[in-house]
């Protein structure tokens, strides 16, 4: 665990030269193993209101999208999202952020998203669809204690404002 | 299991479970690939591959990935060799079907050389349209089985894929066409080896089993007209086609409608000239305005229904559905 107290830059290209050693330790072969079943699994369940597929013929970088769930004030806004996946997936979370910019509570102006499955609370059942779909619960019912986004914390309790606003600003 | 009682079975009767079923129970929830080396909870009784587990509490929480139970330690762990040994007892080519696996995607990491492949398909079809010569007299062209080689060995993973077809052009078919058997059914214990008709509904046909097996990197599907989308009065002919596991559903369907357009330039010229003719050779012309647009292969998952198949995915992938659809 010395990696910890390392800069993270520095930490990641040592470990891209050591090949794939990270605090996992997994070999690469079994991680696009699972990330193609993962793709398969999503190519087949035909879940609705999200997606996600590889970027190019990188298996370790994939776009997802979100749909805002029904009955929400994100109903019928398109979300985009990236998901990288470190060496030591699944036992350490890939990195998601929006990347369509994202009015809410829990969301930050770069994209990034506190979520606790994303961080302590992950675990390597976790796959690409539970993420997309704890997000996009996310999205309906957000965590107001500890917002990374305090305006949009204080909009949400008048639901009409903040639905007002957030259609004005979205952006594809 | 369906809530419903049966009766002991006393007799010699044999209850067939479609492995895609089995799959849940026996996979390993973070590699997802089958239980290795099984470790189960002593708490909780959660079971993960030896390695998985402890890679799992070594990087992460000490709490089991499946319901956040406390797991001290590996000691929180104990092995299961029985388990181990019911999965070797129910599949026996297990280690064969990992090293294909393994080579399998080997290859699909290191080859990504999509022009080697079509002109490989090029030439399978002229080899193809050369052997149709001698089996169109016997067979009925319609209903004819067709295998498609594209490497040098041959597989015995197959995966089923209902092909959808916008036939313009098309022609001829009879109209009452039944579904014909592979050239034979003899089942392998393989785990891709499954197809319960019951998940497939009428769409897919078993699989056949092709003479001539090695092991290795091709793939066997069977195209079917989609049931709802294709008329069959215009077009009802189920293909059997062989291909490498890296070919994409684009060559597939391009494949497909190169095949079509043979077949139905064939035809033509059969009637102008009395057959007898040197088939290769046809119009390559007409051949040139083919495209991958012209069908899309829906991927045939659970209850009969459907599933787009994405351009750029491999075979690879829709071979992985077969054994990987249970846990959906």
């Amino acid at each position: 665990m010395a990696s910890q107290n390392m800069d993270p830059a520095a930490a990641a290209s040592t470990a891209a030269l050591k090949g794939s050693e990270t605090s996992g330790s997994v070999s690469k072969g079994s991680v696009s193993k699972r990330l193609q079943q993962e793709l398969m699994t999503l190519m087949v369940s035909g879940d609705k209101g999200i997606s996600a597929f590889p970027e190019s013929d990188n298996l370790f970088k994939w776009i997802g999208t979100i749909d805002g769930a029904q009955g929400t004030v994100y109903e019928g806004l398109r979300y985009k999202l990236s998901l990288e996946f470190p060496s030591g997936y699944p036992y350490n979370a890939p990195r998601v952020k929006f990347i369509t910019a994202c009015f809410h509570p829990n969301v930050d102006e770069n994209g990034f998203i506190c979520l606790d499955i994303l961080k302590d609370k992950w675990s390597a059942l976790y796959d690409v669809r539970s993420i997309l779909l704890s997000i996009q619960s996310l999205l309906g019912e957000p965590n107001n204690d500890s917002p990374m986004n305090s305006a949009a914390a204080e909009l949400w309790d008048d639901q009409e404002a903040f639905k007002a606003h957030l259609h004005a600003t979205y952006k594809k | 299991m369906y809530g419903l009682f049966q009766e002991a079975i006393m007799d010699s009767t044999e209850i067939a479970v479609s492995p895609r079923s089995l799959h849940s129970e026996l996979m390993c929830p973070i590699c997802l690939d089958m239980l290795k080396n099984t470790m189960t909870t002593k708490e909780c009784l959660h079971r993960f591959c030896s390695e998985c587990i402890v890679t799992a509490l070594r990087s992460g929480n000490k709490e089991c990935p499946t319901c956040r139970k406390k797991l001290v330690s590996k000691r929180s762990l104990r092995a299961d060799p029985n388990f181990d040994a019911l999965i070797s007892k129910m599949y026996p080519s297990r280690d064969e079907y990992e090293a294909h696996q393994d080579k399998v995607l080997e290859q699909l990491s290191r080859l990504h050389n999509k022009e080697a492949l079509s002109s490989s398909i090029e030439q399978g079809l002229r080899m193809q349209a050369r052997h149709r010569a001698q089996r169109v007299r016997k067979l009925h062209p319609e209903s004819e089985n067709t295998t498609f080689s594209g490497g040098e060995d041959n597989g015995d993973t197959r995966s089923h894929v209902s092909h959808d077809s916008a036939p313009s052009h098309h022609t001829s078919a009879p109209a009452s066409y039944a579904p014909e058997a592979g050239p034979s059914r003899s089942k392998k214990q393989q785990m891709s080896d499954d197809s319960g008709p019951e998940a497939f509904g009428e769409s897919c046909t078993p699989p056949g089993q092709l003479p001539g097996h090695g092991q290795s990197s091709e793939i066997e599907l069977i195209f079917c007209p989609h049931p709802l989308l294709v008329n069959n009065q215009q077009y009802s002919q189920t293909r059997y086609v062989k291909t490498t596991a890296n070919a994409t559903v684009d060559h597939l369907s391009k494949y497909l409608a190169l095949r079509i357009a043979l077949e139905d330039s064939q035809s033509e010229t059969q009637a102008n000239r009395n057959m007898e003719g040197e088939p290769g050779a046809t119009s390559n012309s007409s051949l040139q305005d083919v495209s991958e647009k012209q069908f899309t292969i829906y991927i045939s998952t659970t209850g009969g229904q459907f599933s787009v198949s994405h351009a750029a995915i491999s075979t690879l992938l829709i071979e992985k559905s077969e054994f990987g659809l249970s846990y959906l």
